[in-house]
């Protein structure tokens, strides 16, 4: 075998080295290569993530300008005496972000648009909402929590409030933002739901679940709300898919307008302020007092023989109240066969249990009227076809049949329906006739912008 | 005199050699130079085709590219919609389709708006389930049938009835190189409402629709994950007397083409998605 010449070895050294090189240079370019993939993979990652932080971010502030403005104008029977600016602000102060992320609110905030109602005042006109309309402003994009209960009869625009913030972040001027958050106001009548079973104790305690009702209670059309346990121990219908369970129980959020609407409102509307209110409205020339000595001529009131009766036809004035503040009278009210002005039917009995103010029915009713009846023994005779709004306290028991052309709501726990055989029928008329004087919810939503 | 090399006497290259050596490194510099540019633009990888569509092996940068531009396209109208609707999925009812999965629509099927739900009643909205029911006619022949648990529609809507976009994910299996092999297909149709009708938004590279898609297989064995591709429905209540069919958030997990490893340190290590979606039916 022949030797291999070593100075020929000697020659390839150079070839040898510039190999190797060029491998070590290969090796460092993939090592590289894997690196900026991994990196772009991280930094496309880290953007989406920003992304989304911000989405979260945003979503909160809109929510923290929402509460604020329910603390402030809420139909509830407590609301707070600060400005806006002071409830977002004490929000904002709880709120956690992100390490190095700052959030901070421009000021000054405007300020809120009245919510008013009759009696405490005007209500503004209200009209039929559209989901995508210029005029009147469309509600379309605002969410369904509000729209479901907006759509369901007239409502008043009270306006855009926008509220702005700064975000800023440490050592990243790119991830600067503002965020604007746009909150949208809308004054709901109470009315526009068909029924409403509500039942917020003094306690506060959630309850447990919706009264029962026969299948196929409700006729389609008929619109209806309640809002009651998750907790599937209190109600059947609940699942415990993603019950946590709390003492006191947390709703989720997505229950917030439902509790504004049939929990903290009827609050409010069986409230003394609001309940004072209308009896000031009456004022004394249009009020009824069993207890008094006398009483003034009222027009569609007569008194005869212990029972007070009320010819719906004949009424004049706009709020109406009859008080028996020792319980046991007697009130009959008669229908209107012909149509005519909304009015206010204040049945008010401060009793307690000394006794129930006897209140019966009869006759068809074509004249709207909104019926608020505290402790009375209810009844209809003769199975009349009624238009209007009726609102019983818990303390009211109700009989007989009748066919109701409007909105009925009760706040207890217990069905009032065992010997109550009520067939509800949606009315958009009779809607239309009760908002101006029916109480309004303030309902929020509010959106934000990156 | 004749130049001597360097190389032979040990002592470095001769001009000649060392531009030679420049020249060829330059020549590979620029070869991997434009390897790695090129890498982010279209990243060479195995692909299959399935149903005359390609799909590329992952972990895929391209592929996760375009499901950022997706997610992020389809985390807007989610932000912007009035409700949202979830077809197929486990759980779609509690009580009537308590396990699933349940039908979703076919891809080739694209709805710009909800017939029946045009002034119909806002609180349907708050299930997926009721929103199947009221728009029964519309759907007919247009679901899914043998369906795989991965499969779902999701529709973000604005009003009561326009369809803002439509996003499919669905799953598929063949046998690819002698392999089983486990395909997605995720896409995400915009409507733009802007004009007062109905518009398809094409996407930006090929002018055609879905607006945004990605493409990709997993080989059969790598496809496990912490939470599985699909959609999971949860309840709140159910409850037709008082028209509470109240659904609570549903769970909607899309494949990702680029995965990322999990963290319990309990357990195997499972891939996680970085595209999981816990959304409200109702905004």
């Amino acid at each position: 075998m022949k030797a291999r010449d070593p100075s020929r070895m000697r020659d390839q050294r150079g070839m040898a080295s510039f190999a190797v090189l060029l491998l070590a240079m290969v090796s460092v370019m993939l090592l590289s290569l894997m690196f900026y993939q991994n990196y772009a993979v991280y930094v496309t990652s880290e953007a989406f993530d920003s992304f989304r932080s911000q989405l979260v971010e945003k979503n909160g502030l809109a929510q923290i300008v929402k509460e604020s403005v329910l603390a402030i104008h809420e139909t509830a029977v407590t609301n707070s005496s600060n400005s806006l600016q002071t409830e977002i602000t004490n929000r904002l102060g709880s709120m956690t972000f992100s390490s190095g992320v700052a959030v901070a609110l421009n000021t000054p905030v405007a300020s809120l648009p009245g919510h008013t109602f009759f009696p405490a005042g005007t209500a503004p006109v209200a009209s039929n909402a559209a989901c995508f309309s210029i005029s009147p402003r469309g509600v379309g994009g605002m969410g369904n929590l509000l729209t479901s209960l907006v759509m369901l009869g007239p409502v008043a625009d009270l306006g855009r409030l926008t509220v702005t913030f700064n975000r800023t972040v440490s050592g990243s001027a790119a991830e600067t933002r503002t965020y604007t958050v746009n909150a949208d106001l809308w004054s709901v009548p109470i009315t526009n739901v068909n029924m409403v079973a509500y039942g917020l104790p003094a306690s506060g305690q959630t309850p447990s679940a919706a009264p029962s009702l026969a299948s196929g209670f409700f006729s389609a059309g008929v619109s209806r709300l309640v809002c009651t346990s998750n907790n599937p121990s209190n109600d059947p219908t609940a699942y415990p898919d993603l019950y946590v369970p709390n003492t006191p129980e947390q709703l989720p959020y997505q229950f917030r307008n439902v509790v504004s609407f049939s929990w903290n409102a009827y609050e409010y509307v069986w409230s003394s302020n609001y309940q004072n209110a209308l009896l000031s409205a009456a004022g004394s020339s249009n009020t009824f007092d069993f207890s008094a000595s006398s009483n003034p001529a009222i027009p569609g009131v007569t008194y005869s023989g212990g029972t007070l009766t009320i010819t719906l036809a004949s009424a004049t004035s706009p709020t109406l109240a009859v008080v028996d503040s020792l319980g046991g009278g007697n009130v009959v009210v008669n229908g209107s066969g012909t149509s005519g002005a909304a009015f206010v039917l204040l049945l008010r009995n401060t009793a307690g249990g000394a006794g129930k103010t006897n209140v019966s029915f009869s006759g068809n009713n074509s004249r709207p009227v909104l019926l608020f009846a505290e402790n009375c023994a209810v009844s209809f005779s003769g199975s009349p076809q009624f238009q209007g709004g009726l609102l019983i306290d818990p303390n009211c028991t109700i009989t007989g049949t009748v066919t109701w052309f409007g909105h009925f709501s009760f706040y207890s726990l217990a069905s009032p329906f065992p010997n109550f055989h009520l067939t509800l029928v949606d009315n958009a008329a009779v809607k239309t006739a009760l908002a101006p004087l029916a109480p309004r919810i303030l309902l929020v939503s509010s959106t934000a912008i990156r | 005199m004749k130049p001597v090399s360097t190389t032979r006497n040990q002592a470095g290259f001769t001009i000649p050699e060392a531009l030679a050596y420049v020249f060829v490194f330059t020549i590979m510099m620029g070869a991997l130079t434009a390897l790695l540019s090129s890498l982010f633009t279209s990243q060479a990888h195995p692909q299959v085709s399935y149903n005359g569509r390609i799909y590329e092996m992952a972990p895929s940068f391209t592929n996760l590219r375009q499901a950022i531009d997706l997610h992020a396209a389809l985390a807007t109208a989610i932000d912007q919609a009035d409700s949202v609707v979830i077809l197929g999925g486990s759980r779609s009812h509690p009580s009537l389709d308590p396990t699933g999965p349940s039908s979703a629509l076919v891809t080739s099927f694209t709805p710009t708006a909800l017939t029946a739900m045009v002034g119909a009643d806002g609180f349907t909205a708050f299930s997926s389930w009721d929103q199947r029911q009221l728009n029964a006619t519309q759907f007919s022949g247009n679901l899914t049938t043998g369906q795989g648990s991965a499969d779902f529609t999701f529709l973000t809507v604005q009003g009561l009835s326009r369809i803002t976009s439509i996003a499919q994910q669905r799953r598929f299996t063949m046998m690819a190189n002698g392999q089983n092999v486990v395909l997605y297909e995720i896409t995400h149709q915009a409507v733009d409402w802007s004009s007062g009708s109905a518009v398809l938004t094409v996407n930006a590279t090929t002018g055609t629709t879905p607006t945004y898609f990605y493409r990709f297989y997993y080989l059969a064995n790598e496809d496990t994950w912490s939470q599985a591709p699909g959609a999971s429905h949860y309840w709140y209540r159910s409850d037709s007397t008082w028209n509470r069919n109240q659904e609570g958030p549903a769970k909607v997990v899309f494949a990702d083409p680029y995965i990322i490893a999990g963290d319990d340190p309990t357990a195997q290590i499972n891939s996680v998605s970085r595209f999981i979606y816990f959304v409200s039916h109702a905004q």
